[in-house]
């Protein structure tokens, strides 16, 4: 698949845009009791409370050297696991204090072991499934291991151990708990499913050999995995579609993947011939929608397979995520803002810069709702 | 054929007798830095370092990746003795290095080898295919790499120029054994180099070049000895519009053959990347300024001494109707260079490298390729007469800049036009070199033009040099983005009363924040 250069690096050289606003307070008449969850480099952990705009909590990761990506909530919403120490270890913190309560260090002497993403936790909250690409370090060469998945039990502490490893495919980018807790989704060349508890894969189906007639073999990699509002988890993913007369390599088409992890029901959906970079995306709960971001902030008509609106942003944003309510859309990642956008007219609502202005880089943007 | 060897032994001249300085391979600093982790599994073989052969830019590489990602410490005394050995019995004949020296003269624009759809995929995505075709291995040792590749930086797999196949199957199951066949360590060449006993540069040395944007220069260098195992050398050396550009440097040649040096060349610190031909008689390449490696020239040197030789002619374009000052570098050319019917040499005053002269072009001298003679030599193409220009190609056609700022510095975008005449039996015309224009940059489609990326990318000098704008963030652009670019480059020729244009495509891009030597 092809993206025109001019495009894709206009939107690229974008990513480094300073931000100059001010965060924007006092929100008023909103009912929105959601609680948003970021974090930032080298080490910072954010708790924010998207009604008021307004930072609640700034907590520091222990350990995290500089890096960090992925977060994964606990199904209470008491704890936030995050991706850090370059890939190799996954914190647990305690939102209410702020206290690493889970460790999980994934390296040992001789083994270097990264995490390409990829953890979720089991619904039940009990265990916490990561993808783990193991390198031997010997004296005078690497030598590349077999990728596997790690279960840990969230109860073990903070030189938490895996309980149970089985053998995994490669370039595994996420994992996704399926709700009935028996079976998770790992997304890679292809959708795989496993079970959870002897690592038995149950399922494979397309990603690389999808099967969406008149399409290449799509592209696909988000590593933001947001479902918390739907239970669906919904990516661009993006492909080269035949039309009738069109040119012999095809157009490029940007479509939506979408999972539901309550049944395993796998659709796509086009929506444009490529016109606009999505790094990831979110469904909406309230309305046959679908948001998806980075230098432009995209609505995606889920009911007609449509682009609906599209505004340009401020800079470019890799994460996205919407109010419980449906009504706010919420921006984040990339750089040291989170951005609140109305979800039916896309109009900037508002927007938080975080203190010092912190790199978010990957770190998904998750939402807890409190009634 | 024994008295052909023996007039050419003395047309040599008592320079190539000399071996070169370098002192026999002596692998003790290497035993004292790195056997630590690379075992000395037979007396001189170290376990990977000797499964493998590389170019001085490769070893260099290697030494700081050693010390980067492996803390090892080496003080320059240690470094230089281990770089010593490792391309004393780990380097690249020349017939192996040539096709891809380009990369090591850090060329910019140039288009990189062609070595199939696999390899362009595999390696060319995010290297020069030129890194791949600079070094030798075996299968098992080119397995290697591949996990040095995914061990070191897992997500090799996962990114755009790698995800779309299978990666990590290609690379261990496919590709070690393609390699190997392509590049391996075992080669007829290196065995019989690497036995040979190699010329020396030292002597006297007729040098000239071009220097895009600036210009062709000429001159001479002398290189003398340096302590065990180095070089030093002078150079008193002349643009075109007689500006100096002496200097000196200081060297070490690799392998037998590849100079290495570090030099003052006018007002510029310079890193010179030559390599001595095997006959050495003569040494060639490109220096760049040091933190710019995208400005420099091309270096051509020939011994001073030896049979009577026409090398070039400065300018080589010589236009009808017109009186033109020409520099003939050469040796033992005598006062009367000939260059053809209808153009006539005068003034002629010898020079430490040649000859200087004034040519008379009749108006009606016959365009065309014309041969040199001088002294009994004779060069067949060193000059063009030309009546008319018929074409400006600017070069390079397709350019990089890229903005810069903080950190990183700048790279500029060099464009020259160089003019041709057509001629029958010669489809892409002759070339009369680059020429005096003026130049203008424009959008380069209706994208550029409606982003304003003439305004936001930078400026166009008089001399075709582009020169970036600052990187980052700019709040005048949409989604505050780079000051990065799409143009077209225009340069114009006056020839007589008429112009001629030429047009080329400048991508100004983002900055390149890992600079190694060799892409």
């Amino acid at each position: 698949m092809s993206i025109p250069w001019s495009q894709t690096l206009r939107a690229l050289a974008s990513g480094t845009a300073a931000l100059l606003l001010a965060s924007c307070g006092g929100h008023a008449g909103s009912s929105n009791h959601d609680i948003l969850i970021t974090a930032a480099k080298p080490d910072r952990l954010f708790v924010i409370d998207a009604g008021s705009r307004s930072i609640t909590h700034e907590y520091r990761i222990p350990g995290a050297d500089g890096w960090l990506g992925g977060i994964v909530l606990s199904p209470d919403g008491r704890i936030a696991y995050v991706l850090v120490n370059h890939m190799e270890s996954i914190a647990g913190i305690e939102l209410s204090s702020g206290k690493q309560v889970f460790r999980a260090d994934l390296s040992a002497p001789g083994e270097r072991v990264k995490c390409l993403f990829a953890f979720d936790v089991s619904p039940d909250g009990k265990e916490l499934v990561v993808y783990e690409n193991p390198t031997q370090l010997k004296a005078d060469e690497y030598v590349v291991e077999e990728p596997r998945f790690a279960v840990f039990a969230t109860n073990a502490g903070l030189e938490a151990k895996a309980a149970r490893t089985y053998p995994a495919p490669r370039r595994v980018h996420m994992i996704l708990s399926k709700q009935d807790g028996k079976s998770f989704y790992a997304l890679g060349f292809e959708l795989y499913e496993y079970a959870f508890g002897d690592g038995k894969l149950l399922e494979q189906r397309g990603i690389r050999s999808w099967d969406h007639p008149g399409h290449s073999i799509p592209d696909l990699l988000a590593v933001w995995p947001v479902t918390e509002g739907t239970g669906e988890f919904v990516t661009p993913i993006y492909s080269n579609a035949t039309v009738p007369g069109g040119p012999a390599g095809g157009v490029p088409t940007t479509s939506l993947m979408t999972l539901d992890l309550k049944n395993g029901a796998l659709t796509y959906q086009d929506f444009e011939p490529t016109a606009a970079l999505i790094f990831s995306a979110v469904g909406s709960p309230v309305r046959k929608e679908a948001f998806g971001v980075y230098s432009a902030l995209t609505k995606v008509d889920t009911a007609q397979g449509k682009l609906a609106k599209r505004v340009n942003l401020d800079h470019t944003y890799y994460a996205v995520n919407l109010s419980t309510d449906g009504s706010e859309v919420y921006i984040g990642g990339a750089m040291c803002d989170v951005g609140f956008y109305d979800a039916i007219t896309l109009e900037k609502k508002g927007n938080l810069r975080l203190p010092g202005c912190p790199d978010q880089a990957l770190a998904t943007l998750r939402v807890i709702h409190h009634p | 054929m024994k008295h052909l060897l023996l007039r050419c032994l003395v047309l040599l001249g008592p320079a190539f007798a000399l071996p070169a300085l370098a002192a026999p391979p002596d692998p003790s600093a290497v035993r004292a830095h790195c056997s630590g982790c690379h075992r000395e599994s037979s007396p001189g073989h170290f376990d990977r370092i000797s499964d493998m052969r590389k170019t001085p830019e490769g070893w260099e590489m290697t030494l700081f990746r050693m010390h980067q990602v492996h803390g090892v410490v080496l003080d320059d005394d240690a470094r230089t003795q281990v770089l010593r050995y490792l391309t004393s019995v780990g380097g690249l004949a020349p017939a192996e290095a040539a096709p891809a020296r380009f990369a090591l003269e850090r060329r910019p624009n140039v288009q990189d080898l062609s070595l199939g759809d696999e390899m362009g995929v595999m390696c060319g995505r995010c290297h020069s295919l030129a890194r791949a075709a600079l070094q030798r291995r075996d299968a098992p040792e080119w397995l290697k790499l591949a996990h040095t590749h995914v061990g070191q930086w897992p997500t090799l797999e996962y990114q755009q120029s790698g995800r779309d196949r299978f990666w990590w199957e290609s690379a261990t199951k496919e590709l070690p054994a393609k390699l190997a066949a392509l590049y391996p360590l075992d080669t007829p060449a290196w065995r019989k180099w690497s036995a040979g006993t190699h010329a020396s540069p030292v002597g006297r040395w007729l040098v000239w070049g071009h220097a895009p944007g600036r210009g062709d220069y000429h001159g001479t260098a002398v290189i003398a000895a340096r302590g065990t195992d180095g070089y030093s050398a002078t150079y008193t050396l002349t643009y075109a519009d007689g500006t100096a550009l002496n200097g000196t440097s200081k060297s070490v040649v690799y392998t037998g053959y590849e100079w290495r040096g570090s030099a003052t060349l006018g007002q510029d610190d310079v890193r010179e990347v030559y390599a001595l031909s095997e006959d050495g008689a003569r040494l060639s390449g490109r220096w760049f300024v040091n933190g710019h490696a995208e400005v420099g020239g091309d270096w051509h040197a020939a011994r001073a001494e030896g049979a009577p030789a026409v090398f070039a002619v400065l300018p080589r374009a010589l236009r009808a109707g017109a009186a033109t000052e020409v520099v003939v570098v050469g040796r033992g050319l005598g006062t009367s260079p000939a260059f053809g019917a209808g153009v006539t040499a005068s003034a002629v005053k010898a020079l430490p490298d040649g000859l200087h002269a004034t040519l008379a072009v009749a108006a009606d001298a016959a365009p065309g390729v014309r041969p040199v003679t001088a002294g009994g030599a004779r060069n067949a193409d060193a000059a063009v007469v030309y009546a008319k220009i018929d074409r400006v190609v600017i070069e390079p056609q397709y350019g990089i800049a890229r903005v810069g700022g903080g950190k990183v510095a700048p790279v500029i975008g060099q464009f020259e036009a160089v003019g041709y005449i057509d001629a029958a039996g010669k489809p892409g015309g002759i070339a009369l070199g680059p020429l005096p224009a003026s130049w203008s940059v424009a959008p380069h489609d209706e994208q550029a033009k409606a982003a304003e990326d003439v305004k936001f990318t930078g400026t166009m000098d008089a001399s075709g040099k582009f020169l970036p704008a600052v990187a980052g963030p700019d709040p005048q652009r949409p989604f505050s983005g780079n000051n990065v670019g799409d143009l077209a480059v225009i340069g114009t020729v006056k020839d007589g009363d008429r112009s001629v244009s030429g047009k080329a495509h400048l991508v100004v891009t983002v900055q390149r924040w890992n600079t190694p030597p060799i892409y």
